[in-house]
């Protein structure tokens, strides 16, 4: 890992300085804690002050904030809204049911592991994280950003056999979707 | 000379005051929402980013060219509206031609979303188009009102009039329901609310923008960047007297964008029918009454 920061060119070094003061987040709220994320936005917490904000869709957020348990349908839906957004993207996984499927461990409709479908930067523990916990996380991701470790989106990239072999493992058949995402890489040169 | 300097250095002087101004707005509508807000130089951060992604997923040629004829036709308005110190193209472009114009970043706008086939984005468009008829009829209005007092179409000689006749002679303290209705109109051509029905990001996921992502988005905030000094500048320009110099114009530019946003702050958002009914309930008859003054 050291030597990737060090080969980082001085463009590279101030692209992150500059980028990092920009992440837009879209939640994907179908666990329990989208109920923490209001005093995250409105004037106790006040996320914008980091240059966070909340998107709408996809094609504009760097952020995919996963709340909590995922059901195999939702994971889907997870999957597909994840290869919509434009790299860099973040994963960040909220809730002790993302990290290892927490209470719903013995469920047999929910995922356990986020990061065996998608590649997730940073884990936010807790059941359920308070609105200090999420704007910890995003330092540390603004932090993880600006010294270039925030890399785990080429993994998709590059490691895409992984990920969907486990996504066809546990859809239990081929997933369509709307993304190639190795001719993807191969336009846009990601390595 | 001086011209060619003024023509290069134009469009990136309107973008930086365009984006300290959305970042300014941004953390107006903060505080009044008790928050601390961003810092003020954010627009930056976040075109910067934009800019800087690394894939930019494009959904065919009239996607990629549509976002340059929307900032092209931003950029060639900006070019024929006069500023303090540069009046150009002012002479061979009137006020007719720069209604005209105005509306070729909206075009660009829908040929470009039509593209890539998102209902939302296709319903934001059709939202834009509705506000279009909302607010332009208005303000077409109000600047045939003026037209007819001064006898010009020129929006130099326009400003020269008013400037001539000192504060009184400003075309709000003049024609005030002419002022006024264009007022209310420009609220709605800024897309501010209560007229924000074409983005309206709770509705119809931020509309046209929908499957801009990238580099899309990031032309496309350089161009709002633009677009909402242009459009302040014209209301400036028929009715606060214009501007002598650049420290007039940019106080000018400041206050009347104070009022917008704090209009902006405090407002809910109209429906669409609603919204276009607004405009045609209350700009457009004070428009109406104020040429009848004119006329008779
Ligand atoms: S971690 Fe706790 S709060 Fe979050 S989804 Fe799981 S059970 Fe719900």
């Amino acid at each position: 890992m050291d030597e990737k920061i060090t080969q980082r060119s001085v463009w590279e070094k101030i692209s992150a300085k500059l980028s990092k003061r920009s992440l837009w987040m879209l939640h994907y709220c179908t666990g329990c804690g989208a109920i923490e994320l209001p005093p995250t936005m409105t004037a106790r917490f006040d996320m914008e002050r980091f240059g966070i904000n909340p998107m709408v869709t996809p094609r504009q957020a760097d952020i995919l904030l996963i709340t909590g348990y995922l059901s195999v349908k939702t994971l889907k839906r997870v999957v597909l809204t994840y290869e919509q957004m434009q790299a860099p993207k973040y994963v960040v996984g909220f809730g002790s049911c993302t990290i290892n499927g927490g209470m719903y461990w013995n469920s047999y409709s929910t995922m356990k592991s986020l990061d065996r479908y998608i590649p997730v930067e940073t884990y936010i523990a807790g059941c359920m994280p308070r609105p200090e916990a999420i704007i910890a996380s995003f330092n540390e991701l603004i932090n993880k950003i600006d010294r270039g470790e925030a890399n785990s989106w080429k993994d998709y990239y590059n490691n895409y056999n992984f990920y969907k072999e486990n996504q066809e493992h546990t859809f239990e058949g081929p997933i369509e979707t709307y993304n190639d995402i190795k001719a993807d890489a191969a336009l846009f040169n990601i390595k | 000379m001086n011209t060619v300097l003024w023509i290069v250095f134009l469009p990136i002087l309107l973008f930086v005051i365009g984006t300290f101004m959305l970042g300014y707005s941004r953390k107006y509508v903060a505080r009044i929402e008790r928050r601390y807000g961003p810092p003020i130089q954010q627009v930056f951060y976040d075109i910067f980013k934009l800019m800087s992604k690394k894939t930019n997923i494009s959904h065919g040629w009239m996607h990629d060219f549509a976002i340059l004829m929307l900032l092209g036709g931003t950029l060639l308005t900006m070019y024929f509206v006069p500023v303090p110190g540069f009046h150009f193209f002012a002479q061979y472009g009137d006020m007719l031609v720069i209604m005209y114009i105005l509306l070729i970043p909206a075009l660009g706008m829908a040929l470009g979303v039509g593209e890539t086939a998102n209902p939302n984005g296709s319903i934001g468009i059709s939202r834009a188009l509705m506000m279009l008829a909302g607010y332009d009829i208005p303000f077409v209005l109000t600047f045939i009102g003026f037209a007819m007092i001064n006898h010009t179409t020129s929006m130099y000689e326009l400003i020269q009039v008013q400037q001539a006749g000192g504060f009184a002679g400003w075309g709000l303290i003049s024609q005030p329901l002419l002022g006024i209705a264009a007022l209310i109109a420009l609220q709605g051509m800024l897309g501010e609310k209560p007229f924000e029905v074409m983005v309206a990001p709770h509705e119809i996921a931020t509309g046209p923008m929908t499957e801009m992502g990238g580099k899309f988005l990031g032309i496309m905030m350089i161009q709002h960047a633009i677009s909402i000094v242009v459009e302040l500048t014209i209301y400036i320009n028929l009715f606060l007297g214009g501007a002598v110099n650049w420290f007039d114009y940019l106080l000018k530019l400041f206050i009347l964008f104070t009022a917008l946003i704090s209009v902006n702050a405090v407002f809910g958002r109209f429906r669409t029918d609603d919204a276009v009914r607004f405009m045609w309930k209350i700009p457009l008859p004070l428009a109406i009454i104020g040429i009848l003054f004119i006329i008779f």
